[in-house]
């Protein structure tokens, strides 16, 4: 916490904070951005026509006798621009009114008046000192808070006159949104929180009005102070990582069945599907361009185990701690959201940080591209899905952007294995050929370049006699790649082939 | 002589003008009840009948030597209807003063013309059989008896006589005039409650300084006016041409407060204050304190009418004067501000009758 002391009047709300005035009922509050620079005691009228402005009144004896006093006293004190006025307890619903009526602040005590005005009048002339106590104060509320939710809701209670939001990124995730728009005469006070390894995690900003002069330090320092409540409950949610997985995963369910409802009842505008709320509560950014991320295992083996699930998201968030992480079927979903659509420097950066992990767990990246809103996150997500598939021909940590893949993708979901068993069914002649790798590649260069001998060849580096008579002893063996018949499904086999066998020979994890 | 609608100055009161004159007589104090309205009016207006009307006379138009008595009731208005006058306590009251000094009174005049102590002095001048001065000490009611202009213009106020309904009756001489009020008042309870009173002995000429003129006779018009039921906003108009009254504000009434201030034993079970809400102009909070009468008038805090000025609320929807007994909240009401005779706003005469003396520290609003 920063120890500045401030000379700056103490304002009303200040002084509401701690006692003898936290006690006090406040019949009519009118504006606790006020500052008060001096206490009056004022037991005759004569006193309070003397008041300078900005003195907080306190009326004892002949001025406090109630009904009409009080009412008289209201009037001076707005006649004079006084910030309050103290009163003993027992005005009537009458002087309530008044008070409102002359925007007047009224605070009724049940203290003895002359004790009420000394111990105001001594923090008065040391603002700091009453200031250090209502932080102390201030503290204490904290401290019985253990939800981001709770602490700014003490924050914007303390605060009063100033909306405090908490901000990741550009989202609000708890607070007062009324703390982002700018406005005349409003200052901006931000405060960084960090998350573990004290990357920057998020921000605290307040709207601090321009008329309460000093109250921008006093602000800063309360958002200080509630710093660390803010990481301790961070934490405090991400180190319960089960139920924070089943919560996004569910949270996540929930958004893809709002996607899913909306494109229904017909084409859907991105802008019509409307962020959840809940959405912002997990940190979670869906308003402006998503950018999907799928992750997945290079061989599909099932859902993934929650022990995976744990390693795999301690090292995807170690750089972006915000963002989400959801176990799915086959693989791990995640997404970056940007204002900018093609602001992808924060992903690749992520994604190369990422790739050590990637290889050690055998997983390949697919990105999608950036689409708007949640239904653009859905779509980018099956492009992504996409992209993994394709990419698990590249090996391990391999990345593939959507938008270099597209038709040859298709490919990406011929079930290899199983057609490969099929070629040791039906064409167990070749299969049992100690060169059948090189007729497999032979044939299948043919077929791609469209039965050209010569450019096959050349895509192969061997001569177009070469290619002549290995084709001669595929046909032989059973290859019969002329057979209009048969030719789209020996490609695909050739393919299926093909792909296998270069893969059994890359290197494994 | 009494039609309707005369402003000035009247020569004599008669039978048809002793409701005129009660009904004024009520607006110069609004704090007393009609309890015994019937009972006096019905006396007075008999007496007036077996006697004639009795002569009302400017102090000038008196010779300065003619020897003159007030007169007036003192204590409580209920004991006054509960134990009606016999009829002669007035008049005994005053020969008795004579017996005192050995004079002869050529006329009588009223201590303070307001309320039932407007109407006696007429009773006294019918039995006696002399003139009444259109001229009284108080141009309305104060508390204490040496509240009076004659007292501010060093008339004595004893030697004074009570005579009380049980025959029984107290005079008192005292050397300062404060001192005759306290010891009267330890006497009227046990004079039955109320009591006759003469007191100020003195001359025409006398009266020619140190008495409020026309007093008499204005109670009498705005008796007249008010008995006419007009609209309110034309009845304040006229009111307003004969007494210089005028309207501070209309509201609703919206809350009785008991006792907002510690009170001394002298101040009657009144509500002590009065919130109302005005209904058109501003919409200001207007707070009406009570003592034994209406003592100020806040506006959103800010004091707009106090004592010395006479205020009093006209209640909208009857188009009468509003008896304080009888405000109730919800009900919509116009106050009304009518300045005090010259006299009471002197230093001296806001010292006796002013804002200080109902324990409300605070100048007049004329004086700020």
């Amino acid at each position: 916490m920063k120890q500045r002391p401030s000379t700056f009047p103490i304002t009303l709300g200040e002084l509401a904070r701690i006692q003898p005035l936290a006690s006090a009922a406040g019949v009519h509050v009118a504006d606790p951005s006020r500052p008060v620079e001096q206490v009056v005691l004022a037991e005759t009228f004569e006193r309070l026509r003397r008041a300078t402005p900005h003195s907080l009144v306190v009326l004892h004896r002949e001025a406090a006798t109630g009904g009409w006093s009080l009412a008289t006293a209201l009037h001076l004190a707005w006649e004079r621009n006084l910030p309050a006025v103290v009163a003993p307890a027992g005005a009537s619903p009458a002087s309530a009114a008044l008070a409102q009526r002359l925007k007047m602040s009224l605070l009724l005590i049940d203290a003895d008046p002359v004790d009420v005005a000394l111990r105001l009048a001594g923090q008065v002339e040391v603002p700091a000192a009453a200031r250090a106590l209502r932080q102390a104060l201030f503290a204490e509320r904290l401290a019985d808070q253990t939800g981001i939710r709770g602490i700014l809701g003490v924050l914007n209670s303390e605060l009063e006159t100033v909306p405090v939001a908490l901000l990741v990124g550009d989202a609000v995730v708890a607070g007062r949104t009324a703390a982002v728009h700018e406005g005349p005469g409003v200052t901006r006070v931000e405060v960084e929180v960090q998350g573990p390894g004290r990357r920057p995690w998020a921000r605290l900003v307040a709207a601090v009005p321009a008329n309460g002069a000093g109250a921008g330090e006093q602000v800063e320092s309360l958002l200080w102070l509630a710093r660390p409540s803010l990481q301790a409950a961070w934490a405090h949610t991400r180190l319960d990582s089960s139920t924070h997985a089943a919560h996004e995963q569910a949270a996540f369910g929930l958004l893809r069945r709002l996607a899913v409802e909306r494109s229904d009842a017909g084409p859907v505008d991105p802008a019509e599907v409307d962020t959840p709320s809940w959405s912002s509560e997990l940190g979670w950014q869906v308003d402006a361009a998503n950018r999907a991320v799928w992750l997945a295992p290079l061989h599909a083996s099932g859902a993934p185990s929650e022990e995976r699930t744990h390693l795999i998201r301690a090292a995807w968030q170690r750089s972006h701690a915000t963002w989400p992480l959801i176990a799915e079927a086959d693989g791990w979903i995640s997404w970056h959201s940007s204002t900018d659509p093609d602001d992808v420097a924060p992903l690749r950066q992520a994604i190369a940080g990422f790739r050590d992990s990637a290889a050690a767990h055998g997983l390949v990246i697919g990105i999608g591209r950036a689409h708007q809103g949640v239904p653009g996150l859905m779509r980018s997500l099956a492009e992504a899905r996409l992209a993994a598939h394709v990419a698990r021909e590249g090996g391990p940590a391999s990345v593939q952007w959507f938008d270099q893949v597209g038709a040859p993708a298709a490919l990406a979901w011929l079930p290899i294995a199983e057609i490969a068993q099929v070629a040791d069914l039906c064409l167990a002649d070749l299969m049992g050929a100690r060169d059948r790798d090189a007729l497999v590649h032979t044939v299948l260069a043919v077929l791609d370049c469209g039965g050209s001998l010569s450019q096959a060849s050349q895509r192969l580096g061997v001569h177009r006699n070469t290619v002549l008579a290995r084709l001669a002893r595929a046909r032989q063996l059973g290859l019969t790649y002329d057979d209009p018949g048969q030719r789209l499904a020996l490609h695909v086999l050739c393919y299926a082939l093909a792909t296998l066998w270069d893969a059994s020979q890359s290197p494994m994890p | 002589m009494s039609e309707s609608g005369y402003v000035g100055a009247i020569a004599s009161i008669g039978v048809e003008d002793v409701q005129a004159l009660y009904e004024g007589a009520k607006f110069y104090s609004p704090a007393v009840g009609d309890a015994g309205r019937a009972s006096l009016t019905s006396w007075l207006a008999g007496l007036l009948e077996r006697n004639g009307p009795v002569p009302l006379r400017r102090v000038e138009a008196m010779d300065p030597d003619t020897p003159c008595v007030s007169v007036c009731v003192i204590g409580s208005g209920s004991a006054l209807a509960d134990l009606p006058p016999v009829g002669d306590e007035f008049e005994s009251a005053i020969r008795q003063i004579e017996r005192l000094s050995g004079v002869r009174f050529g006329a009588v005049y009223p201590l303070a013309a307001a309320t039932v102590s407007a109407l006696v002095p007429v009773v006294a001048a019918s039995q006696l059989g002399v003139p009444l001065l259109d001229a009284d000490g108080m141009g309305r009611t104060y508390a204490l008896i040496h509240h009076t202009a004659m007292d501010l213009a060093g008339v004595p106020v004893t030697p004074l006589v009570a005579q009380g309904p049980t025959g029984e009756s107290v005079l008192i001489e005292v050397l300062a005039a404060p001192r005759a009020d306290r010891l009267l008042r330890a006497n009227v309870d046990t004079l039955g409650g109320w009591a006759a009173l003469a007191a100020y002995p003195t001359t025409a000429g006398v009266l020619r300084r140190a008495a409020l003129p026309g007093t008499v006779s204005r109670i009498v018009n705005v008796g007249r006016l008010l008995l006419e039921r007009m609209d309110p906003d034309l009845l304040i108009t006229r009111l307003g041409a004969i007494t210089g009254c005028s309207r501070v504000g209309r509201g609703r009434i919206v809350e009785l407060e008991h006792l907002s201030r510690p009170s001394d034993v002298t101040i009657p079970a009144h509500p002590s204050s009065l919130v109302v809400d005005e209904t058109g102009g501003l919409g200001r909070q207007l707070r009406i304190e009570l003592r034994s009468e209406i003592v100020a008038v806040f506006a959103d805090g800010a004091l707009v009418a106090a004592a010395p000025d006479l205020l009093c609320l006209l209640d909208v929807s009857r188009g009468e004067l509003a008896t304080l007994d009888s405000l109730e909240p919800g009900a919509l009401v116009d106050v009304l501000v009518t300045p005090a005779d010259a006299v009471w706003y002197s230093p001296e005469g806001t010292r006796m009758v002013g804002l200080g003396s109902h324990g409300i520290p605070l100048d007049h609003p004329r004086r700020r």
